[in-house]
């Protein structure tokens, strides 16, 4: 296994991320320019796009633990806890069209993000955690660095934020017309 | 014409959904094929990050960072190793009072502590009959393999300090109680342990140690 085929790889999946994080921003600022009809914009296909960015994000993750070789730290862990859910959670919400789904799924979202931004912040200032590195699996110790900033934690943050902004878009069309024709 | 244009919506439906799957099968079987290529490759020499090290005495006990050393006044045991160039040193009694740092190449606060004690030492900070050993440890390359093989950091750190390799069993790390990177060892003339540190120390530190190690030279 060479080092640059897992550079090559982190790299492909670190512009996945930054994609991810492009599309968020975009998504929200449509929100905020068009309001609640901005829900209808994705129909259906915003539950199947969040159910793709959590596949892909579990798919990747498992490549690096299982093919390239690189041992999940526990907070990588609890990333996983709330990532790998939401790809089946998400699906079967998609298959059956259940709008509801969106009320499972975002707290895992939110949860996997909050965890996601402290592993990030261990990684860039160590002594947050402790200020030496345990020797067994630390989670400040940074096993992808790409364009500087671009780590695990944050490719995983940026998953659970397009997620949160997709899941924010899988509205019930119906429903909003109606409330549009109440108000 | 309703039913036609129900027909028509159901066309472009499936079109649609057939879009997605094709480019999610597309997509996927890329990182796939990444991955097996990577998981296909030849490996790397890893040895040329370890040394060979021989271990006389006994260990000192494992030691928790922020607790007291209970290890002080204990004999360290001699360790002998070599450093990539294939130079040979050995951490044991002479006329000389050490500190012993062990380094992981890939542990953050070793990143950031190891420019700083360069700096030290480059600006005279060691004190006469101090010397400062290096020691690589729990060498890893894929926790982070910008920094692989270890002497490659140093190197490019401008470390100038005789270093030992540690070898894949962790012979150093068992043979100072090691529970944390960066751990700094104390060592009087005779090999005494003169207390244990670990976790990233600074200027302030470093002088302290420094002031423990001279102070054994007059005893």
């Amino acid at each position: 296994m060479s080092s640059d085929a897992i550079f090559l790889y982190s790299t492909l999946v670190a512009l996945l991320s930054l994609v991810a994080l492009l599309a968020a921003v975009g998504l929200l600022t449509y929100r905020i320019i068009k309001g609640p009809e901005a829900g209808t914009l994705l129909g259906n296909k915003a539950i199947w796009l969040a159910w793709l960015v959590a596949f892909v994000c579990m798919v990747g993750s498992l490549i690096y633990s299982e093919v390239i070789h690189f041992e999940p730290c526990r907070l990588c862990w609890f990333q996983r806890i709330a990532m790998y859910p939401m790809a089946v959670i998400l699906l079967v919400g998609a298959i059956r069209r259940e709008f509801q789904v969106k009320y499972y799924a975002l707290p895992l979202a939110l949860i996997g993000l909050g965890i996601s931004i402290y592993h990030y912040m261990i990684q860039r200032i160590p002594n947050l955690e402790s200020g030496a590195c345990d020797p067994d699996n630390p989670c400040s110790a940074i096993y992808v660095d790409i364009f500087g900033f671009i780590s695990i934690p944050f490719m995983a943050g940026m998953g659970f934020i397009v997620i949160a902004v997709l899941l924010g878009f899988y509205v019930n069309k119906n429903s909003i017309e109606q409330k549009a024709r109440v108000e | 014409m309703s039913t036609k244009t129900a027909s028509n919506k159901k066309q472009e439906s499936n079109k649609s959904l057939i879009y997605w799957i094709v480019g999610g099968v597309v997509g996927l079987g890329l990182i796939v094929w990444l991955a097996i290529a990577i998981a296909g490759e030849g490996s790397v020499d890893e040895a040329i990050a370890y040394g060979e090290v021989t271990v006389e005495g006994n260990s000192l006990p494992f030691f928790e960072s922020g607790s007291a050393d209970p290890a002080v006044g204990q004999t360290a045991p001699t360790v002998t190793g070599e450093d990539w160039n294939g130079n040979q040193f050995t951490i044991g009694p002479s006329d000389s009072a050490k500190i012993v740092v062990m380094l992981a190449h890939w542990c953050p606060h070793c990143q950031r502590e190891l420019p700083l004690i360069q700096d030290w030492v480059d600006s005279g900070g060691l004190p006469e009959g101090v010397e400062l050993y290096g020691t690589t440890v729990l060498t890893n390359r894929v926790r982070d393999g910008d920094t692989w093989p270890p002497q490659d950091w140093l190197v490019e750190n401008g470390w100038t300090s005789p270093t030992i390799m540690d070898d894949q069993a962790g012979s150093i790390v068992e043979a100072y109680g090691m529970t944390g990177t960066p751990t700094y060892v104390v060592l009087g003339p005779d090999n005494e342990n003169l207390g244990r540190l670990s976790g990233e120390i600074g200027l302030e530190g470093l002088n302290a140690l420094a002031g423990i190690a001279a102070g054994s030279l007059g005893s």
